[in-house]
């Protein structure tokens, strides 16, 4: 689904030149699930918000499906991200002035889905999610865990083909941290392409590929057998 | 410590170039304004306050029943300073001084000039206290034919050469002697002149002045008190001091009473026997202006610095973790904000000097910066320190609250400080909103009386005085003749005094079937021929004076619309009034005319023919000819009939220009400061959308990155701060419109108040605040989502 080929990033300050990333090539395959590892500094989230619509590379190809995206300006990017891909982040990113209900409705708003069917898929969704009797409440009045799933359910509600996760168990204590993975996971299953940035082998773990990157480079791939043996 | 704040102080505001120049330029802006009002109702309220001994100078003042009101006039008997030296004990001195209408030739050889004097008593000089540069206090008056001159009028006449001793002829007559120099009296001085003659000239010259009596008021009046005196005791003993003399007056009310001098320039309306204000309201108005805008660019800082607090916030954060104290960290940021005021100020002080000059101009005032002034320098230390403390107080407490570990590991500004955020913002908007509506009614005002009918056509009309040998009637009517037959005038008429400004007024015209206790005041004016056609004013019915009846040169008269109504004549045409008990026939009825007053209603006026009397020639210039050609034919005329006299021919239009100088003040004023505070305003909400811009800036990124387009981004932004301005709007219009309906009851002719003004100021300040506010948040809509998200 996705073909990321020779991408290069170079971060540019006043004094020094960063080369982030580093002629990475890419292949992710619909339905799976794809981690990136890889020391700090390494690119792997510059990786991601790349793939995410949200940092223009120097050069390379992008192609999601068979569309290039890397030309698209700026409108068509926004709309193409709002239509086919969700994010979660490391720290939730929810808005603190609207309440649970109002965070997951957001995109579906942006992506101007009339005001019953939001309702309805807001409300299905938070049944998924197990956060029924929270959908009142402001993001400050939840523990980290349950923030993080009203990310996911953010993320998800607007049924995107591609989900990207920015360390969506960096915030949060082990216990949380898996309930977190058990979800990503079982929507992994239900179809939908992941690709998760990481630090923590236990997580990655959970996935069906693993990437190790290195100063802009990726150093090694690895199938994670258990998993996708269990996906066969 | 201290070196250590004041570094870091200078660093900031170096570091932060764009924030520390709208940030000094805004208060800049507002001290800017507030010193130039500062120094405006300085020099006004400065009146008559230079004098020694001001607070025992006292103006008599007399309350007469005129036309149903009581009226308050500056004019008193001749009889009366001497009569209460007399017999009123706790006066000092008293001075009984003449004011002229215009002014009389003074002539030194080839020096001719018209000149104001003032006929005065031999103590007037010592209740006064000028400077005397040549001559004496104690005999400058002593002689009849003595003369005081001001420097100004000795350089004038004389050069440089000592004048006294030296003679001045006056009025083409009389050869009189300077016996007196005296400094150039000071602007702000509420008598005026600029030569002083002695009331035994007056005397000789009017042989009516010795005999006249308590009915009659001509002059004005001065009295010092007593050190001791109290002016409430001799005020009781005024008030009825001239009816018990003369008890038939007492149905005029006729009550006389003093008033302080160092009052009269602010403090000249009175209504019902009262003060009740004049100069005074402006002044207050000025000064509430000052301090608005100054408030408004205080509030700018609040806003501005708080904004940047963010910024800031790591610094507190690490100063307060090293163990540095809430009270150094204060003192740090009130540093920062008295050093913003003092280069502001230093700014604000150069453009006050540059654009001083031009203030001056546009107001026809002469306000300088008095250097060596204590009150200034104290001013302006004070507005420093004021302004520092006031501006800097709010980000120094807010900052300094920080508490160091949240700080240090992110900082969420809280929601209490953006709601007062916002009340300032909303009280900024209101006052400039206020501002707007408000210069956009006196201007419709000062519009509305300019193009109202006149009810004479003040254009090609020209006007100079009759003396010398145009004292002579015969003389006048060759000179007419001439000037009509040269085709420089269409028309002439003479007129009793200078045509825009008031003339004499009598209560003692009775008419058929005016009740007994009617006490109604009328004007009179003395008038040549043709005087309808010479001003352009419409005859309602009869017709004007003319020489074909002879009748005309003794017993008609014409009254004016209002005259007519007062007396409630049906047909008054052909109609037998009476004045001073002789009979006069009324021929014609003109429609109102305004050349005195504006915007007020019509007063009732008599016109009689009188050419010996009258003191001024009226002229409408030929509208078929050029300007300049009939004004030089007029003046070579002038030159040959009356040649000692300089040929000084006045345009009525010009007259006309002065009568709407206090409100064409407070346009200029309400618009230049509004304008101004509108600016200031801009900025202090430039800084509210930095501020919000970067509070929601992660947000912002939130939204971008779920799919929210830029138009999405800059309409929640603009949201807010359109609440914002329209909750000024709503305070802000109530306001003005109470502020404006009273402004405007002092006029018998008004706009009325329709909801324009109102629908410009709403539409302005929104699309001003929408510019100013997109202008920060199309940046932050358009910036790159990770970045925010990034550095969490």
């Amino acid at each position: 689904m996705i073909k990321i080929e020779n991408l290069e990033k170079v971060y540019k300050t006043e004094e020094i030149e960063t080369t982030a990333l580093n002629g990475i090539n890419l292949h992710v395959k619909e339905g799976e699930f794809v981690s990136i590892m890889g020391p700090s500094g390494c690119g792997k989230s510059t990786l991601l918000n790349v793939m995410g619509l949200l940092d223009k590379p120097e050069s390379g190809s992008y192609k999601f499906v068979d569309t290039e995206l890397l030309t698209l300006n700026d409108r068509e990017r926004s709309n193409f991200r709002k239509r086919n891909m969700g994010f979660v982040f490391q720290n939730f990113n929810l808005i603190d002035e609207l309440t649970v209900f109002e965070n997951i409705e957001l995109p579906l708003i942006y992506n101007k889905v009339p005001a019953t069917e939001r309702k309805k898929l807001v409300n299905e969704i938070i049944g998924r999610m197990n956060i029924v009797n929270r959908s009142g409440h402001f993001p400050q009045q939840l523990s980290g865990g349950q923030q993080q799933r009203v990310a996911v359910a953010r993320a998800l509600v607007t049924k995107p083909k591609l989900v990207l996760a920015d360390e969506p168990t960096g915030n949060l204590d082990s216990t949380h941290g898996n309930e977190v993975m058990e979800l990503l996971c079982e929507l992994n299953e239900t179809g939908t392409t992941i690709v998760m940035v990481t630090h923590s082998s236990h997580d990655a773990s959970f996935s069906n590929r693993i990437i190790n990157l290195k100063d802009g480079h990726v150093i090694s791939e690895k199938i994670n057998k258990g998993r996708t043996e269990e996906l066969i | 410590m201290f070196k250590l704040n004041l570094k870091i102080a200078l660093r900031n505001l170096w570091k932060n170039k764009g924030f520390s120049l709208i940030n000094i330029g805004g208060l800049a802006i507002g001290l800017t304004c507030s010193l130039m009002l500062l120094l405006y109702v300085n020099y006004e309220w400065s009146f008559d306050k230079q004098l020694k001994n001001f607070d025992k100078i006292y103006l008599a003042k007399l309350n007469l029943k005129f036309n149903g009101n009581i009226a308050t006039t500056g004019a008193v008997p001749y009889k009366l300073t001497g009569a209460v030296m007399e017999e009123i004990p706790g006066i000092k001195r008293a001075s009984r001084f003449y004011v002229h209408h215009g002014s009389k030739l003074f002539s030194k050889g080839e020096n001719k000039f018209k000149l104001k004097s003032l006929y005065v008593d031999p103590s007037f000089i010592q209740i006064l206290r000028y400077n005397f540069l040549y001559g004496n206090e104690g005999s400058a008056l002593s002689k009849p034919n003595s003369l005081i001159l001001t420097a100004s009028t000795a350089k004038k006449l004389f050069g440089t050469e000592n004048p006294i001793g030296k003679s001045v002829k006056w009025d083409n007559l009389k050869e009189l002697q300077v016996t007196g120099v005296i400094e150039d009296l000071p602007k702000n001085q509420s008598i005026q002149f600029e030569i002083l003659q002695p009331w035994a000239f007056f005397e000789q010259i009017d042989s009516s002045v010795k005999t006249s009596g308590w009915g009659s008021i001509d002059c004005a009046a001065l009295f010092e008190l007593k050190d001791n005196a109290s002016v409430e005791q001799i005020n009781g003993l005024l008030k009825n001091f001239v009816v018990n003399k003369e008890p038939e007056l007492k149905s005029y009310i006729y009550e006389p009473f003093l008033f302080p001098l160092s009052k009269i320039h602010l403090y000249s309306q009175f209504e019902n026997g009262k003060v009740v204000g004049g100069g005074i309201d402006q002044v207050k108005l000025f000064a509430f202006l000052a301090l608005c805008v100054l408030l408004v660019a205080c509030i700018n800082y609040m806003n501005l610095s708080t904004a940047r607090s963010e910024k800031r916030a790591r610094e507190v954060g690490v100063r307060k973790a090293l163990g540095s104290s809430r009270q150094t960290i204060m003192g740090q940021f009130i540093l920062e904000s008295l050093m913003l005021s003092l280069f502001s100020m230093m700014i604000a002080f150069a453009l006050v000097e540059v654009s001083l000059p031009y203030f001056n101009n546009l107001l026809a005032v002469t306000i300088e910066i008095n250097y060596s002034s204590y009150l200034f320098w104290t001013v302006i230390i004070g507005l420093i320190l004021i302004t520092g403390l006031l501006a800097g107080s709010y980000p120094a407490f807010y900052l300094s609250s920080f508490i160091p570990v949240k700080v240090l590991k992110g900082f969420k500004g809280s929601i209490g400080t953006l709601s007062f955020r916002r009340a300032l913002v909303v009280l900024q908007f209101s006052l400039s909103v206020c501002m707007i509506i408000s210069a956009i009614v006196v201007y419709n005002q000062i519009q509305f009386l300019k193009n109202r009918p006149l009810g004479f056509d003040q254009n090609n009309m020209v006007q100079l005085d009759l003396e010398g040998a145009f004292k002579d009637p015969s003389k006048t009517e060759i000179f007419k003749k001439e000037l009509l037959q040269a085709g420089a005038i269409v028309a002439a008429s003479e007129f009793a005094s200078p045509f825009t400004e008031g003339g004499t007024i009598t209560g003692d015209v009775s008419w058929p079937g005016k009740p007994a206790t009617d006490r109604s005041i009328i004007n009179y004016r003395s008038t040549g021929f043709a005087f309808t056609n010479t001003i352009g004013a419409k005859v309602l019915a009869g017709r004007d004076f003319s020489p074909q009846f002879s009748a005309d040169t003794n017993t008609s008269v014409l009254l004016n619309e209002s005259a007519v109504k007062l007396m409630n004549l049906k047909k008054p045409v052909g109609t037998i009034i009476h004045w001073d008990n002789e009979p006069l026939k009324i021929v014609g009825v003109i429609q109102d005319y305004f050349s005195e007053r504006l915007g007020k209603i019509g007063e009732p006026t008599l016109f009689y023919y009188n050419v010996k009397t009258s003191g001024v020639l009226l002229l409408r210039l030929n509208p078929n000819q050029s300007l300049t050609t009939s004004i030089e034919q007029i003046k070579r005329s002038t030159q040959k009939f009356n040649s000692a006299y300089p040929a000084e021919i006045t345009f009525v239009s010009e007259g006309m220009q002065t009568k709407l100088q206090s409100e064409r003040l407070l346009s200029i004023l309400s618009n230049v400061f509004g304008g101004f505070a509108i600016f200031i305003s801009c900025l202090g909400l430039l800084g509210l959308a930095l501020y919000m811009a970067e509070q929601r800036s992660k947000e912002i990124s939130i939204r971008k990155v779920l799919g929210a387009g830029l138009s999405d981004i800059l309409v929640l932004l603009n949201k807010d701060f359109m609440k914002l301005v329209v909750i000024a709007n709503v305070i802000a219009i109530p306001i003005a419109y109470i502020l404006m309906t009273n402004w405007l009851k002092k006029y018998d002719y008004k706009i009325d108040v329709n909801y324009l003004p109102f629908l410009l100021a709403v539409v302005a300040s929104i699309l001003i605040a929408l510019l100013t506010v997109s202008l920060q948040t199309f940046k932050v809509a358009k910036a790159n989502a990770v970045d925010a998200l990034k550095y969490e």
